[in-house]
């Protein structure tokens, strides 16, 4: 249960926009301390804007936002210490590893024992002190650099760690030793970590709740599935549909002004209970290939993605429950929802 | 061709043998060089940062202005200085007129609006991710601020240099606003020219020389800077 007090972060009536243009809009939105939150959602939807913002890197074009219960804004002292952001593309400055570490910790003017600090973070994230504190920025490898970012944010031992796509870019070794460094960070310091990824696995396996957002705003603080257009009338009265080629379309009701986008919630999703002879004109049912399983380790449940034509829907079912069902990547099955559990954002 | 030959020669024999009229040349161009390299780095730098980090009305009539500035002729900024200077000018009682000073003041002029308006172009393409990365490390604006000046001090050394360049060899305004008063505002450039007038080419190429031996110092000691 979140309490006012276990609250880092709270937006409110947060909107923000580049140049007119909206981007963002968060009514209501907290983070709890020491809680892993997953940002997922496509690319451009408003992740990034989101951890800038947390980061207090940009300033909310209207809105607030707290930070352990108190209202900031980029560079006020409060956070400066405190909240730290990387990015897919990391900026090192133009000196050796060891001063691109110890910059924080030098304007923070905590200079003594620099060399064991910076050893200390090196080794969170694999790199050895003697091999790396000298090289220059550009005697390194994508993920090596991405790696020493890292460390440079690790070793001021932040209370909150914003990550954004930390992965995305990097080599398989690199990218777990990120995984694992931040996991660290959470564990040794209770570092309260907000990381958006394409990386689903990684984000149910380690995250409390994930948050999807889509075209800037937040659909849930669950997984959604979206639907994307084009929708058109149906030939049944008072649906629209989606249609799927093969004659198979799903169906849905019409959403409440043109233009907007289709979510079912994972939980609305079935196939066991799925009556294939229910006449029901608004009820879904979908055949599709079983592409991926993945076990949400906070849970125990399993989630199952169906690839149906052109779309990908995803859905639970506990784990204890699933051994019956033999189901495996590439098998075929039937899925059903109401048309009348599809929502629009 | 024989008189360029001999001009190298002499040119030789006058360095070596420390002949005061060329050292005096010499020191009077290092002196109005480095007041004005002085001047214009300390007004040119800050006016470049504001131009390029800071997003206000007027700014992009301002870049043009400056930009403009680039193309001044020496002669000129000669000419300004010497209606500003001269005894019935506005700054007349200053008594700058013919003097390395009013040198100083004409060449600050030449080189500010390349310092500013590089500095500024540099501060402009800052990588993004630069800023993001100071905040996100914890650095107030101060250090925000300094740090980006240090990220780029690769691009303002090379503004230092060309203005430097652009200092060390005009001629227009040590002429007109110095008046090429022998051991008193004689400059390099002002005494090849002469030199050159009067048949002297030996003179004119051992000043030719030092000012090319000065400027390949300034260049190598700012490329072992760079090293560094």
């Amino acid at each position: 249960m979140m309490t006012a007090r276990n609250r880092i972060f709270e937006i409110r009536n947060l909107a923000h926009s580049y140049n007119g243009r909206p981007v963002l809009l968060v009514d209501d939105l907290a983070f709890e301390r020491g809680s892993i939150t997953g940002l997922t959602g496509p690319n451009g939807s408003g992740k990034s804007t989101l951890l800038k913002l947390l980061g207090f890197a940009l300033k909310p074009s209207q809105g607030e936002i707290l930070f352990n219960g108190r209202v900031q804004v980029p560079y006020s002292r409060a956070v400066r210490s405190k909240v730290t952001l990387l990015t897919q593309e990391p900026y090192l400055l133009k000196r050796t590893v060891f001063d691109n570490i110890a910059y924080g910790l030098k304007i923070r003017n905590r200079s003594a024992d620099l060399a064991s600090h910076i050893r200390e973070a090196l080794d969170l994230v694999g790199l050895d002190f003697k091999e790396f504190s000298q090289r220059r920025w550009h005697e390194l490898s994508g993920g090596e650099a991405q790696r020493v970012a890292l460390a440079a944010r690790l070793v001021l031992k932040p209370e909150v760690l914003l990550l954004d796509e930390p992965t995305a870019s990097v080599d398989v070794k690199s990218a777990k030793l990120i995984r694992n460094a931040s996991l660290q960070a959470k564990n040794t310091w209770g570092t309260t970590l907000i990381i958006a990824s394409h990386d689903w696995h990684w984000l149910s396996e380690i995250s409390d709740r994930q948050l999807h957002i889509f075209k800037g705003q937040v659909v849930s603080a669950g997984m959604e599935n979206i639907i994307p257009g084009p929708w058109a009338p149906s030939d049944l009265p008072g649906l629209v549909e989606r249609s799927l080629g093969n004659g198979a379309a799903i169906k849905a009701v019409p959403p409440p002004t043109p233009g907007m986008t289709a979510l079912i919630n994972i939980d609305h999703i079935h196939f066991k209970t799925c009556d294939t002879h229910d006449d029901s004109v608004d009820e879904n049912h979908l055949t599709g290939m079983v592409t991926r399983l993945i076990l949400e380790r906070k849970t125990g449940d399993i989630l199952i993605t169906l690839s149906i034509h052109d779309i990908q829907l995803t859905f639970k079912f506990p784990s204890n429950t699933i051994s019956n069902l033999e189901l495996f990547p590439g098998k075929t099955i039937t899925l059903c929802f109401s048309a009348r559990h599809i929502e629009w954002i | 061709m024989d008189f360029l030959l001999s001009g190298f020669i002499k040119a030789i024999e006058l360095l070596i043998s420390g002949d005061s009229y060329t050292w005096s040349a010499v020191a009077a161009t290092l002196k109005v060089s480095s007041i004005s390299m002085l001047l214009s780095l300390g007004a040119g730098l800050p006016c470049g940062f504001i131009l390029g980090y800071f997003n206000f009305r007027g700014k992009r009539a301002l870049r043009t202005v400056l930009d403009t500035l680039l193309a001044l002729p020496t002669v000129f900024i000669g000419l300004l200085v010497y209606a500003f200077i001269s005894s019935k000018g506005p700054m007349g009682s200053f008594n700058l007129l013919f003097t390395l000073t009013g040198i100083a003041v004409g060449q600050t002029i030449l080189a500010f609006p390349i310092v500013a308006a590089i500095t500024a172009s540099i501060i402009e393409n800052i990588d993004p991710g630069l800023k993001l990365t100071l905040i996100s490390l914890g650095a107030g604006k101060r250090n925000t601020i300094l740090t980006c000046l240090w990220e780029v001090r690769y691009g303002i050394l090379a503004a230092a240099v060309t203005a430097y360049g652009r200092v060390l060899t005009e001629v227009g305004i040590s002429m007109m606003v110095g008046g090429n008063i022998k051991w008193h505002t004689r400059t390099m450039t002002t005494a090849i020219a002469l030199e050159t007038g009067k048949g002297m080419f030996s003179n004119g190429i051992a000043l030719g020389l030092i000012l090319i031996l000065i400027a390949f110092t300034v260049n190598l000691s700012l490329s072992f800077l760079r090293k560094k």
